[in-house]
């Protein structure tokens, strides 16, 4: 340590030094050191446990609060019951006030050294915390909010959250996610000391009054349950209850659950989320679904158009279709017909040349060895008809007498009677008169 | 006529939704058929304008920046 140069006192001031603040750091630390080890009792506010070699947290009651910190080894010998000491927790805990010097490059600390601890039961904060809850419910003030219609595509949000926060950095953030270019009226207060909770409620109140403001986000990045009892006041909670806009919270974590929590219309865990909550309509997507409906309309539009116009044309070629489709069918039976006529034919002929075949052979057959000799008698017979023939003995010389009605004369008594005959000769015929003058 | 001025941004889409099922049923007359179709193109032209009013990038204003300039716009005819 290089040896400091004492500077000169401030004029006019009596007071012991100046001395060296390491110095006077280290005195403070053996004073804090030298006091008496108490036991104090209280509620346990933003525990830290982290992964160092302390745990801290703060014992707090109506009238005060002392930051206290623990040797993490003497934390974990507690076993199970260091998992009880959790915020809102009642607990008694043993040690005495020490003081970190700090240095150069650390922060100084002031912290009650906690030795020993003793859980002694549920605080009374989270007890009343508790009853609110209860009376709220029970007057039905969770419901109203989540009545409210929530638009799927708000055009103004209002959003209450610190001015100098990460919360307003993630509600952009969750709204830039969604696509979402609207407007966002911001309404800063504090949001986590004992201004807090009329602060929001006031400006819960002023952003509802816009009749543009058509949802509202709350937010406030995570902190102990401590840091976020502003947002279990009473008041501020029945104002979130009975606005007519619709309140999205996210105030600490899921781990962490306020009464706003409880009445708003929705409880998010990140104010991302709770962004995103607001515009429940990825903006992006909803613009592709708005083209495919477009196309679709447009594509049916067309369709009942063109279809419909396709079966008109269909149905008046049909006439045509069906005159050609008979005429085809017509022209086959035409054609089948003539085949089964040809064919028929053909078997015909075939039937007939097999019966003269037949025919034939029965003939051949049924004349026998005296077809000759019969032949012969034949013609003998023929040739003694033929001399019979009265042709024959007319063409030797003589002639037929026959009366006019062709019967033969063969009598002279019966030329007599008939008085005009006809006198056939060989060649010709001659017509005659019998008169008898002797 | 504009029923689209009825008409939320939900609404609109489930309306359009419905006339896409009717029309993809295949059972609406040709009459029916067009009716649907320019009401879904209004709809849709609706819905197009609802997210142009949320497209043109994002506004940050204070409260009482909101209410200055409400304060300055003539309120509108009813």
């Amino acid at each position: 340590m290089s040896e400091q140069v004492r500077p000169e006192g401030i004029p006019g001031v009596g007071f012991e030094g100046p001395f060296a603040v390491g110095s006077y750091a280290k005195a403070l630390q053996a004073r804090m050191r030298e006091r008496a080890r108490v036991q104090l009792f209280g509620e346990v506010f933003n525990m830290r446990r982290g992964r160092g070699a302390k745990v801290y947290f703060e014992l707090r009651d109506g009238d005060g609060a002392v930051p206290c910190s623990m040797w993490r080894t003497d934390f974990d010998k507690l076993g199970p019951a260091a998992d009880a000491i959790v915020d809102g927790a009642q607990i008694v805990v043993a040690g005495g006030p020490d003081y970190y010097p700090g240095s150069r490059t650390s922060s100084p600390s002031f912290s009650f050294q906690v030795t020993g601890v003793r859980v002694a039961g549920e605080g009374d904060l989270l007890a009343q915390l508790d009853r609110l809850r209860k009376a709220l419910a029970a007057e039905g003030l969770f419901e109203p909010q989540k009545a409210l219609h929530r638009p799927a595509l708000p055009h103004t949000i209002g959003v209450v959250t610190g001015e100098g926060g990460k919360a307003r950095d993630d509600v952009l953030a969750g709204l830039r996610r969604r696509g979402w270019g609207g407007r966002v009226v911001w309404a800063f207060a504090p949001v986590q000391d004992r201004h807090a909770a009329p602060r929001v409620t006031q400006a819960l109140q002023d952003l509802a009054a816009h009749d543009a403001v058509e949802v509202i986000v709350v937010a406030r990045g995570g902190g102990s349950l401590a840091d976020l009892f502003a947002f279990c006041d009473e008041t501020l909670c029945r104002t979130v209850a009975l606005l007519r806009v619709p309140v999205i919270a996210s105030v600490g974590h899921h781990t962490d659950r306020t009464l706003i929590d409880d009445v708003a219309a929705v409880s998010c865990s990140t104010p991302t989320h709770a962004a995103e909550s607001a515009v429940p309509l990825h903006c992006i997507d909803a613009r592709a679904d708005v083209a495919r409906a477009a196309v679709a309309l447009q594509r049916h539009g067309r369709q009942a158009i063109l279809g419909r116009a396709r079966t008109l044309a269909q149905l008046s070629r049909a006439p045509a279709e069906h005159v050609a489709r008979h005429r085809g069918r017509l022209h086959q039976w035409l054609r089948e017909i003539r085949a089964a006529g040809r064919r028929g034919c053909d078997r015909r002929r075939k039937d007939i040349v097999t019966r003269a075949v037949v025919l034939e052979r029965k003939v051949g057959a049924a004349g026998g060895p005296d077809a000759e000799g019969r032949r012969g008698r034949l013609d003998s017979l023929a040739a003694a008809i033929g001399a019979h023939d009265p042709q024959r003995v007319v063409a030797r010389g003589y002639a037929m007498v026959e009366d006019r009605s062709g019967e033969l004369v063969t009598t002279a008594q019966a030329a007599r009677l008939a008085r005009d005959v006809r006198l056939r000769f060989s060649d010709a015929e001659v017509d005659a008169t019998i008169s008898e003058d002797t | 006529m504009d029923d689209t001025t009825q008409h939320t941004y939900e609404s609109a889409t489930a309306r359009i939704e419905e006339i896409i099922r009717r029309l993809d049923s295949g059972e609406a007359g040709l009459r029916e058929t067009l009716d649907l179709c320019k009401e879904g193109r209004e709809l849709v032209e609706f819905c197009a304008g609802e997210l142009d009013a949320v497209g043109q990038g994002l506004e940050e204003l204070r409260l009482d920046e909101l209410v200055a300039r409400l304060e300055q716009r003539p309120p509108e005819a009813s």
